[in-house]
């Protein structure tokens, strides 16, 4: 009796075993035919890559780059994801993915000493920046300091953009006294007869970002700088060191208040921001909030080259890279990524306002737009001398490398405390020169033959 | 004859069994908090004893061991001597303040008032903030160019605009603030034990000493403090661990200045190792206190076992 009632078997023929076994090879030959689509976007699917970098603080350029990474992504079936961090937490992270051996792709960093710090740990894309340079013109100082090893030739990381420090003033008010900030002697002349009208200069002395890059920028002005252009060794006690601080010194005294001991990074903007402040050294994220809070203070906030010292006309930055971690699953898929990022990098400068500027000569084009032509601003041209910013910027180990021996001075707040040390008559601008140097040969040693 | 065959035990059986042996259970038990314990502290502690005892930087992970070089380094810069009497400041400073308004607080809170419960409840709070939150708050407070205590001061004309304390931008001051704000954070948690040390008090003992004669200050001193010292003290290693380890109020208020004031071995451990990527150095300026530290607490403990009642 055959079992299964309403599904009886049917037996074995011949006949049936030919139908059924052509049906099967019918069925295998087509298939690959027939699923191939699926399965090809099945296994691109599988492709993706992530990203984390800084929270950026044009808020509007985090919403373009997001959607920027997402619709390329989209475009060639990656899945991109993108992960924004505080700023202050990007050297933790990376020390965590470093240490992990896992993490994102593709790493923004913010800051200047990172590339030569985890060069270990990032791939080489010296073909990337020879490829750039090709296509958009040399590197720029800036560029070359953050991801440049000299001793091999290799590129660590790939130079992304780098923040400028103008100056910002009230120009009715210099005016007023019939000066201009353009000199460091002009701005603490002019910053003392404005103090006592009751709108002193701004610039921190406190444990912070800005005055780290200011403070900086002024030694460089002067012809001194904390190491050689070899990164080997400390130069920083020279006489124009000593010169430098005895202006700062100066500068505090008769242009400036003691706030400026405890000054954070979002300190002078809220200074010049409230009507207060006559002058700062600052991002034009300062003037940018201006706009939005008191457009009639916005447009007498004028932005100008930083003040030129004795030897020439220097200032910091801020600065940020990109690195691909050796470890990371999609190496390829990040350098694909970066290739068309930079060939839409005047789209990203857009996006940032002018925040953002290029590490190499032609990215963006002259005119910028914006800078050359900023509809928002009174006038127009308010910002156009940015545009050339390339030409006095420079980051922390100028006229040398970014070195990590440079960012652990950087990081503990050195050369801000060599200036306050004197500026509150702790000791004298010799003694702190001396104090900064032999602080700054303890961390070079420290180092030595180390990175 | 019908065979019976044997009943074989099944294995659930023998799991049973040995889970109702009180010892394996137990230590079944609490082998997962032994475990926690040991591989998220007691792992990543004894890997910073030896991070400080090698040569290891983030550019260049070698585990080569170089004794104790690191703890020489430092010590020999004047700049961590600074930052280590900064921190016994910042923990005995924060310590005392935070027990005497414990203290106070506890007295007050025992006495019945409308809404004590709610004040109770209120009253823990700062403890339970946010540290980062209650932090950029203080920041506000003792802003140079927005502190609402200077306003105050100023509306009251107890000081002009110009001559208004700079909390933040004077070293003493500065140093001040940090510590008001971590005693801030840490009273709670001392009005807690001593609320708990004090109720536990028989009140016939209280009785006794007021018929006797005993004043506030006498009953307070020689009868409550003696007995709640026990737990006022382990009350005191938690917050002495803690202090000396924080690098939280400093990193978010001052970042160690003006001018060095206010860095704590935490603050510089953190600059150095993780910022700066020299983790040897930095885990040697972290781990200093180490030594000090487990004498101290063992100490406290040793003494909170003869006090017990």
């Amino acid at each position: 009796m055959e079992s299964g009632g309403n599904n009886p078997k049917r037996p074995v023929t011949r006949r049936n075993f030919l139908k059924t076994s052509g049906l099967a090879a019918g069925a295998a030959g087509l298939a690959p035919m027939l699923s191939a689509p699926f399965v090809s976007r099945a296994l691109a699917d599988n492709k993706s890559l992530s990203i984390v970098q800084w929270s950026h603080f044009v808020p509007a350029y985090d919403t373009w780059f997001d959607k920027f990474a997402k619709d390329w992504g989209e475009k060639n079936k990656i899945a991109v994801t993108v992960d924004h961090i505080p700023v202050q937490n990007v050297p933790a992270r990376a020390a965590a993915e470093a240490s992990a051996g896992s993490g994102h792709d593709l790493f923004g960093f913010n800051g200047a000493g990172g590339a030569h710090l985890y060069r270990k740990f990032f791939v080489d894309v010296s073909d990337l920046v020879k490829e750039t340079e090709k296509k958009y013109g040399a590197v720029t100082i800036i560029g070359k300091q953050l991801g440049y090893n000299a001793d091999d030739g290799t590129w660590s990381a790939f130079p992304d953009f780098y923040i400028n420090f103008p100056g910002l003033y009230r120009k009715s008010l210099w005016d007023e006294i019939g000066m201009k900030p353009d000199t460091w002697d002009n701005l603490r002349i002019g910053g003392a007869k404005l103090k006592a009208k009751g709108n002193p200069v701004g610039i921190s002395l406190g444990h912070s970002n800005d005055p780290s890059t200011t403070w900086r920028g002024l030694l460089w002005s002067y012809g001194a700088s904390v190491q050689d252009e070899a990164g080997k060794n400390i130069v920083l006690d020279s006489k124009e060191a000593v010169e430098a601080v005895k202006y700062v010194a100066a500068l505090y005294k008769e242009a400036m208040t003691s706030d400026v001991l405890s000054w954070n990074d979002s300190s002078n903007n809220q200074y010049i921001d409230s009507g207060v402040g006559s002058y700062i050294v600052n991002p034009i994220s300062a003037y940018r909030t201006a706009q939005t809070l008191n457009k009639t203070l916005a447009d007498d906030i004028f932005v100008i080259e930083p003040p030129k010292g004795p030897a020439k006309q220097m200032m910091g930055a801020g600065s940020e890279f990109y690195g691909i971690w050796k470890f990371a699953k999609n190496k390829e898929t990040a350098i694909e990524f970066l290739k068309y990022y930079i060939d839409n990098w005047p789209e990203a400068f857009k996006a940032s306002e002018g925040y953002n500027n290029p590490c190499f000569a032609n990215l963006v084009p002259k005119p910028m737009p914006i800078l050359s032509n900023d509809p928002t601003s009174n006038p127009h041209d308010k910002l156009s001398i940015l545009q050339d910013s390339d030409k006095w910027s420079a980051i922390p180990g100028y006229p040398g490398p970014a070195t990590p021996a440079m960012d652990e001075i950087y990081y503990a707040f050195i050369i801000n405390d060599m200036m306050a040390k004197t500026a509150t008559d702790q000791l004298s601008a010799a003694d702190s020169v001396k104090w900064a140097a032999q602080q700054c040969e303890i961390i070079m040693k420290k180092w030595a033959g180390k990175a | 004859m019908v065979a019976i065959a044997d009943s074989v035990p099944k294995p659930t059986a023998r799991f049973r069994f040995i889970l109702d042996r009180r010892d394996v259970f137990g230590s079944l038990m609490v082998a997962p908090a032994i475990l926690y314990v040991l591989l998220l502290v007691g792992v990543p502690l004894l890997m910073a004893v030896y991070y400080s005892l090698s040569a290891y930087t983030i550019y260049n992970p070698s585990w080569r061991f170089v004794g104790l070089s690191n703890f020489i380094d430092i010590v020999n810069n004047p700049v961590f001597r600074q930052t280590l009497y900064n921190t016994f400041i910042f923990t005995f400073g924060s310590q005392i303040l935070g027990l005497v308004l414990g203290k106070f607080g506890a007295l007050l809170l025992l006495r019945p008032f409308p809404g004590r419960k709610l004040v109770r409840a209120l009253i823990i709070l700062p403890w339970a903030v946010p540290i980062a939150l209650a932090t950029v708050a203080w920041e506000w407070m003792f802003d140079s160019l927005y502190s609402v205590i200077n306003w105050t001061l100023i509306a009251l004309g107890i000081v002009t605009r110009s001559n208004a304390p700079n909390w933040l931008g004077t070293p003493h001051l500065a140093m001040l603030c940090v510590i008001v704000v971590n005693a801030w954070r840490f009273f709670p948690f001392a009005i807690v034990i001593f609320l708990a040390g004090i109720t536990a008090i028989p009140q016939d003992v209280l009785d006794a000493a007021t018929i006797d004669g005993a004043g506030f200050w006498r009953r307070n001193y020689q009868i409550i403090m003696p007995m709640i010292l026990p737990i006022v003290a382990v009350g005191l290693i938690f917050g002495f661990v803690f202090t000396f380890t924080d690098l939280s109020i400093v990193f978010l208020m001052t970042m160690g200045g003006p001018v060095g004031a206010t860095s704590v071995l935490g603050f510089a451990g953190f600059q150095t190792g993780i910022n700066s990527g020299d983790v040897s150095h930095g885990a040697a300026i972290s781990l200093f206190m180490l030594p000090v530290l487990l004498v101290v607490v063992v100490a406290m403990l040793r003494f909170i076992r003869r006090r017990e009642i």
